[in-house]
C-alpha cells in the first residue's frame, strides 16, 4: 500500500462516519482493521458494548472501500451468530451503517425463521452480508447451489465463540469453516469472543491451519459493582428456598428505583416462583413486570424482548434465556437470585446493565440462603482476578460428523480421499483415525458392517466415480429436516381451549397430572382439562398450583467457584476480616466452628452427626451438587465394601449426606482409605449405573446421527412410521455392535462430561493433600442444615416441610443451647 | 428364554399372562399375542436409518421359543402382523411358520395389515380375519367397548412406575377390565403408551422375568 493505512479512503470514510455519531475508534478496533487489511484473520477479545461487532465489520468494509477490484458480487462477508434474535438486531444495525456510509450493500438473515420465498430469492441472487447460524449455515451447505453461494467470499465472521465453543453446535462451525477454506483458499476468519479461561486454545479451535492470525485484546475492561442484599438476620441453620418472600421485600424497592431491571433465576421453576413473589410483595408491579423462559410462548418472548428494549417493561423475571442477547438500552441494573454457579455467566450477566461503554454494570446478588453471601465475596475475588471458566472443546464427536458427511453427500458429494484431510484440519478431528474414518463412511453408505444385516439400507451412495451422493429425494428431504445439533425434550404445547398458545411443558410433568389438576405457567394458573396428543389443553383457574419442575437447569458449580468459595469460607473466621458479606455471617460461623468446625483451604471436613433420626454422615467437597452425585454414590459403595450397609443420600452444592438407620462405624484410617484416589474412576464406575447414563446420552446422539427423527409437532404425521426409540437401538447395539462408535461417544460423554472425569480425579488429589478433619455432633450443623432440607424436600408438601424444619431448628437450637448451658 | 407366568381370570376363562408379551389359553391350545411390527427396520433402513435386521430376529426367535414351548395348536396373531409393505424381513416369517406345520397361524387384521390372503398364506398364515369369535372371548385389532369380552392390541400399553431414588421406569403392560383385556405389543422395537391410563383397569407390568400386578 501507498499511504498509510489511516489516510486511506476506507478509513477516512469510517472514522468520519463515527464521529457524526459522536464516536471516536477504540484502539483495539484500529489495530482489528489493520490486520484484517494485511491479511490476518483472528480473535478480537473484548468487553460488552464496546463494539466487537463493529470492530470486524468495519474492517470489511474498510478493506471493500480500499480495493474495490479485489470484490465481486455476491456474498462477500458471512457471520455466524448463535441466537437467531441477535441476527435479526445486528442485521439491522449493519444496515443502517451501511446506508449511513453511502454503500449499496445489502445485509439480509438466513434462519428458522426466514420465510421460503426469501430463502428461494437468497438461493438465486445472495445478499453482500449474510447472517446465519450455524444450523442454516449447514443447510446451505446441503443445497446444490453451494457451489456459486459463496465463490466471492471474502471473509466469515464467527460471533460470541464463547458461547459455541464446548458445544457440538462449536464442531458444527469448525466442520463448515474447514469445508469453505478448502474450497476457497484466500477467506480470513474471524472469531469475536467474552474473556474466557482458555482464550489460546479457543483461537486454535477456531484457526486451526490459518498462518497469519492476530489476537486483540481490548485495554478496556468494564465495571462491574457487586452488591449483596442482606436478610434481616442471619439464620444460624440456614436453609434454602424461603428467603425468597423475606427478600421479595428488599428486591421490589430495588426495581422501583431503577429505570428497568432484569432479574435472573436459575431455573424456570424458580423464575415463575419469582415472579409470583414480586406481584405480591408489590401489586402495583401487574402490567409492568414479565416473566421470561424458554418454556414461554416465542411470540411472547419476543414481545417481552421488545418492550424492554423501548423501556415499557419495569423488571422482567427471566432464566438463561436472556443472558445472551440484544443490548436492552434502558436496562442499568441486574438482579442475581441465588448462586450464578460460575464466575463467566455472573459476569456476563451482570453486563446486560449499563451496557454502554462508560457505565458501570451493576449486579445484586439476593442469597437464597444465608451461606450464599460467601458466594459474594468469592465472586468479588474472582472478578477481581479475571478467573474465569474455561470452555472445553468437544472431540471427535462421532454422530455431528456423520450428519456432516451426508449435508456435504446431499449438495453435490465429496471424495473420501478428499474429505479426510479436510475432516483431520480441524480440532474436534485431528486425532481421528483411519480405522474411524472407515467407520464413517460404511456407517453413511452400509448403515454398519454386520454381515448381511443391513439389507435394504440406502443413505449416501457411491458413484462410479468414487462421488459419495445422496440420491433419493425421501432421504434428503428427511436429513435436511434433521440438520443440527439441539435436541429438544418431549415437550407438549399448552393452549387455551378457547384458542391462545401459552407455552411448553415437558411431557413427563404432564404425564403426573390429572384432568382439573392445577399448574402454573407463564405466571398464570392454569387448569388441566384435557391432552391431544402433544397438545395439552387449559382453561384459566386460580387457587392453589404447582409449578412445573423442568429436567433442565442443572447448572454445575464451576470449579472456579468452588475454589474461590472454599477459601472465603475459610477466611470468615479471620477476627481481621473486613469483608461484610463474612461478617455478616459471623453467628453462623460462629456456630460451626463451636459444633464442628470450618475448614481452612488445606483440610476437607468430614461430619459424623448422630440424631433421634439416624446417623448421617456429610462431606463438604463444595464442588457443585453434579459433582457431588457421582461422589456420595461413590462413597457409599466405598464404604458398602467395607460392611453391608445401605444409605440414602442428599447433596447441594457445598457437600453432600449419606444417611442410614444404623451406624456408620468408621476408623480414621477406613475414612482415609474411602476418601483415597486409588482406583478412583473403576470405583465410580461400580458404584454408578454407566449404561443407564450412556443410554441417556445416546438420545442426543442417535437424534444428531440420523437413527432416531425429532418428534416435532406438526410434522409428526409425515413421519409416524419411521419413529423409534433410542433406547431399544442402544440396546440392540450393545447386544450385536459393541464397536459402533456412536455407541462409544456416549460412554465417552458420559465420563467427560458428567462424570468429570478430569475434574474429579482433581478434588481426589486434592484432598489426598489435604488434612482430613472428622468431627462428631449430636444435632446438626449450619453447614449440614440446608443438605437435611434438600433431603427432606423431595418427600413433603411444602407447609409440612416448613413445618418440619421449624421443629428441627428448635431440636438443634435448643439441644445446643442446653449442652452450653450443661458447659457453664 | 426366561419364562413366567401370571394366571389370571378373564371371561371366566384362565388365562396366563407371561412376561414374553405373549398370553396362552389352556383350554383352547392357543397362544395369543399381538403387533408384530415385522419389516420395521427394513423400513427404516430403506429411509436411510440404520437399524439392524438383529432387531426382527430376535423377536422372531422368541417366538419360536414360545411356540416351542407350549405346542399350542393356534397362534393368534391380533393384528398388525407387518409393519409396512413386504420386505426382506418378512421372509424371515415364512421360516418360522414352515417349521411348525402343525400349529395354525391364524392374522387378526390390523391397520398396519395390508396384504392379501394369498400373500399371507405364502408366509403360512392359515387364516385372515377382520374380528375372531372363540367363545367366549372375541379378539379384534382395535379395542371394543359394547360389554362383551374382547382381547385386542394396538395400542402397544405402558405403565409408568416409580423406582428407588425417585426414577421412574416406562414398562410394557396388561390391561385389563371386566370385558377388555389389551396385550402389549409383542415386539421389543416399539414404543409405549402411557398416557391412556384408567382408574378400574388391573394392569400388570411386565420387567424382566416377572409379570406382576400395579396399581396406577
Amino acid at each position: 500500500m501507498n499511504k498509510t493505512f489511516e489516510h486511506t479512503e476506507g478509513y477516512t470514510r469510517i472514522t468520519q462516519w463515527m464521529q457524526s455519531r459522536g464516536n471516536t475508534p477504540f484502539g483495539f478496533q484500529e489495530n482489528t482493521w489493520k490486520k484484517y487489511t494485511h491479511g490476518y484473520s483472528g480473535m478480537v477479545i473484548a468487553p460488552t458494548g464496546f463494539g466487537k461487532t463493529f470492530s470486524i465489520f468495519l474492517a470489511v468494509l474498510i478493506d471493500f472501500m480500499n480495493q474495490p477490484e479485489q470484490h465481486k458480487n455476491g456474498l462477500k462477508l458471512l457471520w455466524i451468530t448463535p441466537l437467531r434474535s441477535l441476527a435479526k438486531d445486528l442485521a439491522r444495525a449493519m444496515q443502517e451503517a451501511i446506508d449511513e456510509i453511502g454503500l449499496d450493500w445489502i445485509v439480509e438473515v438466513r434462519n428458522g425463521d426466514t420465510d421460503a420465498k426469501m430463502k428461494q430469492r437468497q438461493s438465486r441472487s445472495m445478499p453482500d452480508v449474510l447472517l446465519v447460524t450455524p444450523e442454516s449455515l449447514h443447510l446451505l451447505l446441503a443445497q446444490k447451489g453451494r457451489a456459486t453461494f459463496f465463490k466471492n467470499l471474502t471473509c466469515i465472521a464467527v460471533d460470541e465463540w464463547h458461547e459455541l465453543l464446548g458445544t457440538k453446535r462449536g464442531v458444527m462451525v469448525e466442520l463448515a469453516l474447514a469445508y469453505l477454506k478448502s474450497q476457497y483458499n484466500q477467506l480470513r476468519v474471524w472469531g469475536i469472543t467474552a474473556t474466557i479461561g482458555n482464550l489460546d486454545q479457543a483461537i486454535d479451535v477456531l484457526l486451526p491451519t490459518e498462518k497469519k492470525r492476530a489476537k486483540i485484546v481490548a485495554r478496556e475492561k468494564k465495571r462491574i459493582e457487586i452488591i449483596p442484599v442482606y436478610p434481616d438476620e442471619v439464620e444460624v441453620l440456614p436453609w434454602a428456598g424461603h428467603l425468597g418472600s423475606k427478600l421479595a421485600d428488599k428486591v421490589a424497592p430495588i426495581i422501583l428505583a431503577s429505570k428497568s431491571t432484569i432479574v435472573f433465576t436459575n431455573t424456570r421453576n424458580q423464575s415463575e416462583m419469582w415472579y409470583q413473589l414480586l406481584l405480591e410483595a408489590h401489586p402495583d408491579f401487574a402490567g409492568q413486570l414479565a416473566l421470561h423462559h424458554s418454556s414461554i410462548a416465542g411470540p411472547i418472548r419476543q414481545w417481552i424482548e421488545d418492550a424492554l428494549s423501548e423501556g415499557k417493561l419495569k423488571a422482567v423475571v427471566s432464566t438463561s434465556s436472556l443472558d445472551l442477547g440484544v443490548d436492552f438500552k434502558p436496562v442499568d441494573t441486574v438482579i442475581q437470585i441465588g448462586s450464578s454457579k460460575g464466575v463467566a455467566r455472573f459476569m456476563q450477566r451482570a453486563g446486560r446493565s449499563g451496557h454502554s461503554p462508560f457505565e458501570v454494570s451493576k449486579i445484586y446478588f439476593v442469597p437464597t440462603h444465608s451461606l450464599e453471601l460467601i458466594e459474594v465475596s468469592a465472586l468479588k475475588e474472582a472478578v477481581k482476578t479475571q478467573t474465569i471458566e474455561a470452555r472445553e472443546p468437544m472431540v471427535l464427536t462421532f454422530d455431528v460428523l456423520v450428519q456432516f458427511l451426508v449435508t456435504i453427500a446431499l449438495g453435490g458429494g465429496f471424495k473420501p480421499e478428499d474429505m479426510l484431510p479436510i475432516i483431520k484440519s480441524t480440532f474436534a478431528f485431528s486425532e481421528i483415525n483411519e480405522e474411524e474414518w472407515q467407520w464413517c463412511i460404511v456407517f453413511i453408505t452400509q448403515g454398519g458392517s454386520i454381515g448381511r444385516n443391513y439389507e435394504d439400507f440406502h443413505k449416501v451412495a457411491q458413484q462410479k466415480d468414487g462421488l459419495m451422493v445422496v440420491e433419493k429425494r425421501r432421504i434428503a428431504m428427511l436429513h435436511r429436516m434433521n440438520i443440527g445439533v439441539i435436541v429438544s425434550e418431549a415437550m407438549m404445547r399448552v393452549k387455551f381451549i378457547s384458542g391462545g398458545y401459552v407455552g411448553m411443558v415437558e411431557e413427563y410433568f404432564i404425564s403426573k397430572l390429572k384432568k382439573g389438576d392445577k399448574f402454573v405457567l407463564s405466571g398464570r394458573i392454569l387448569e388441566m382439562v384435557t391432552v391431544k396428543e402433544m397438545t395439552v389443553q387449559v382453561r384459566s383457574a386460580s387457587g392453589r398450583a404447582i409449578t412445573p419442575s423442568w429436567l433442565g437447569g442443572r447448572l454445575p458449580l464451576s470449579s472456579n467457584l468452588s475454589h474461590f468459595l472454599r477459601q472465603k469460607l475459610a477466611l470468615s473466621t479471620h477476627p481481621g476480616t473486613t469483608e461484610k458479606e463474612l461478617r455478616f455471617l459471623h453467628p453462623l460461623v460462629a456456630r460451626q466452628n463451636e459444633h464442628s468446625h470450618i475448614p481452612s483451604t488445606d483440610e476437607f471436613l468430614v461430619e459424623y452427626i448422630q440424631t433421634r433420626e439416624g446417623y448421617h454422615l456429610f462431606m463438604y467437597p463444595f464442588e457443585g451438587r453434579l459433582v457431588h452425585e457421582v461422589m456420595s454414590a461413590l462413597i457409599a459403595y466405598r464404604i458398602s465394601c467395607l460392611f453391608p450397609i445401605s444409605f440414602s443420600m442428599a447433596m447441594n452444592d457445598y457437600g453432600f449426606e449419606l444417611f442410614s438407620d444404623s451406624e456408620i462405624k468408621l476408623t480414621e484410617a477406613e475414612l482415609k482409605d474411602i476418601l483415597s484416589r486409588d482406583n478412583l474412576m473403576q470405583d465410580v464406575v461400580s458404584s454408578i449405573n454407566s449404561t443407564e447414563m450412556a443410554k441417556r446420552k445416546f438420545r442426543d446422539i442417535a437424534v444428531i446421527s440420523g437413527m432416531v427423527i425429532q418428534n416435532m409437532y406438526g410434522k409428526q404425521q409425515n413421519n409416524k412410521s419411521l419413529q423409534s426409540s433410542s433406547g431399544i437401538i442402544f440396546q440392540v447395539l450393545e447386544e450385536h455392535d459393541p464397536h459402533n462408535l456412536l455407541l462409544r461417544q456416549a460412554y465417552t460423554e458420559v465420563f467427560n462430561q458428567q462424570l468429570e472425569e478430569q475434574r474429579l480425579v482433581a478434588v481426589f488429589d486434592r484432598i489426598h493433600q489435604s488434612r482430613i478433619i472428622f468431627k462428631f455432633a449430636t444435632g446438626f450443623t449450619p453447614l449440614s442444615f440446608p443438605i437435611k432440607v434438600d433431603s427432606l424436600r423431595q418427600s413433603l408438601s411444602s407447609e409440612d416441610l416448613a413445618a418440619r424444619i421449624a421443629k428441627l431448628q428448635e431440636r438443634t437450637l435448643y439441644k445446643g443451647k442446653s449442652e452450653k448451658e450443661k458447659r457453664k | 428364554m426366561k419364562l413366567s407366568e401370571h394366571l389370571i381370570s378373564f371371561a371366566g376363562q384362565d388365562l396366563l399372562l407371561t412376561n414374553q408379551r405373549a398370553v396362552y389359553w389352556p383350554q383352547e391350545h392357543a397362544l395369543v399375542l399381538s403387533d408384530l411390527h415385522l419389516g420395521k427396520a427394513a423400513h427404516f433402513r430403506k429411509n436411510g436409518i440404520p437399524l439392524p435386521t438383529t432387531v426382527s430376529e430376535q423377536d422372531l426367535f422368541r417366538l419360536q421359543n414360545l411356540v416351542l414351548h407350549y405346542t399350542p395348536q393356534q397362534v393368534i396373531i391380533v393384528g398388525d402382523l407387518m409393519h409396512a409393505g413386504a420386505n426382506t424381513e418378512v421372509a424371515l416369517l415364512r421360516d418360522l411358520t414352515t417349521q411348525f406345520p402343525n400349529t395354525r397361524f391364524i392374522l387378526i387384521k390390523g391397520n398396519h395389515d395390508r396384504h392379501s390372503l394369498q400373500q399371507l398364506q405364502g408366509w403360512g398364515i392359515f387364516a385372515f380375519f377382520d374380528e375372531l369369535q372363540l367363545s367366549p372371548i372375541r379378539f379384534s385389532h382395535h379395542p371394543r367397548h359394547n360389554g362383551h369380552p374382547t382381547i385386542s392390541g394396538h395400542i402397544h400399553p405402558g405403565i409408568r412406575i416409580q423406582m428407588p431414588h425417585k426414577r421412574y421406569a416406562r414398562l410394557p403392560c396388561y390391561v385389563v377390565t371386566k370385558d377388555q383385556l389389551i396385550l402389549p405389543a409383542f415386539s421389543l422395537f416399539t414404543g409405549l403408551d402411557t398416557r391412556s391410563i384408567s382408574d378400574n383397569a388391573v394392569y400388570y407390568a411386565i420387567y424382566g422375568d416377572r409379570v406382576f400386578e400395579v396399581s396406577p
